[in-house]
């Protein structure tokens, strides 16, 4: 699989408009594998979720390639004395997999998303032990893998072992407080 | 086949022996006097999330309204009188069935003779009994605290790594080590 020239990669807000790409990836098993959601089985949950979830987020774009969707990245900002950190996650349509499109989106999220979300200052990202190839991307993105949580969480019905990988603002020099 | 010898590190987590005469128990309103002498005191307090308490009408609330509800609260107690005190959460939706994180807090005049590491093993010991589901106790402990830092390792819990600007705490942001304790941890060893 050629690499994606990144110039070509982009990330941007979800609007209706995208509801049939959205579905095309939103739909497959293996994009939703490790995120806590199931597969979309109709096109109008793409519409209802795009409307009802993507826009209203606090931080939620589509991954495009040449300005369509093939995916998201997701910053969720904690409250109270959470505030401090979000999780970041991130998917995929498996046509655009190990061509670089991930890690470049996930870069161009970073240099966003702690200017957006004023209070953040620790991104935090958790990765099944097995998944190689997200661990490359948050690797290659700037983030240090602090630990492994043992038997951190059920998914899907199974006990996840997972690391815990993190990026502060002031790794990135994001002058921020 | 020699038959394996007792490992006293995992008898004790079985048995939930303790070296002194610490026991665990509900807190009553009637422990509020007790309660006052830790809760009071600014070196208890340093890395909790809350002030120290000022009056007694602020401790009998919190006994009557946080403790006595609380999925997994008891006092640590010396010769039944509380001198600290232990707990366990209860965590929602999704990973309710696996975690429970634990924090404990005790009376300065009684630090540095083992006996929050004794109540933190006794307490692990009694919520992996008294919850079948649970898979993992978890604890956050603050990179400065490291007398805490202390009694987690002496309790068998596993360092699992530094979480950089993990929370805030009374206004800043704070870096903290996460433990954890599995049930599995507590099964004694088996010789081949």
């Amino acid at each position: 699989m050629e690499p994606i020239d990144s110039e070509r990669i982009t990330v941007r807000p979800f609007e209706p408009a995208d509801a049939d790409d959205y579905f095309s990836w939103a739909s497959d098993d293996r994009v939703v594998r490790n995120l806590r959601r199931t597969p979309l089985t109709a096109r109008d949950q793409a519409l209802a979720t795009i409307i009802d979830v993507c826009i209203p987020h606090p931080w939620r774009r589509s991954i495009c390639v040449d300005g369509r969707s093939v995916g998201f990245v997701s910053v969720n900002p904690g409250s109270g004395d959470h505030r401090c950190r979000a999780d970041i996650s991130y998917a995929l349509a498996t046509d655009f997999w190990g061509r670089g499109v991930a890690t470049a989106a996930v870069k161009l999220a970073v240099a966003r998303v702690f200017g957006d979300l004023g209070e953040v200052l620790r991104l935090q990202a958790f990765v099944d032990v097995g998944n190689r190839a997200s661990q490359r991307v948050l690797e290659k993105a700037g983030f240090q893998r602090e630990g492994m949580l043992r038997k951190y969480t059920y998914l899907k019905g199974e006990l996840k072992d997972l690391y815990l990988y993190s990026l502060l603002s002031a790794d990135t020099g994001t002058n921020s407080n | 086949m020699e038959i394996p010898r007792p490992d006293p590190e995992r008898e004790s987590h079985a048995a939930a022996v303790s070296p002194a005469d610490i026991t665990l128990r509900p807190l009553s309103i009637d422990d509020v006097d007790d309660f006052m002498v830790w809760a009071t005191d600014a070196n208890v307090t340093r890395f909790c999330t809350w002030e120290p308490y000022k009056s007694r009408d602020e401790a009998v609330s919190f006994i009557t309204n946080v403790a006595a509800p609380h999925p997994w609260f008891r006092a640590i107690c010396l010769g039944d009188r509380p001198i600290g005190a232990v707990s366990v959460t209860r965590n929602s939706g999704g990973d309710r069935c696996r975690a429970g994180e634990m924090g404990y807090v005790l009376a300065h005049g009684h630090w540095g003779k083992g006996i929050a590491t004794a109540a933190v093993k006794m307490a692990a010991a009694a919520v992996f009994r008294e919850r079948p589901e649970l898979e993992r106790v978890e604890a956050l402990v603050d990179v400065e605290n490291v007398a805490s830092l202390r009694v987690l390792e002496k309790a068998g819990f596993t360092r699992e790594g530094t979480l950089r600007k993990y929370v805030v705490l009374k206004g800043k942001s704070r870096d903290m080590v996460m433990f954890s304790l599995l049930s599995t941890d507590l099964l004694p060893l088996r010789h081949q």
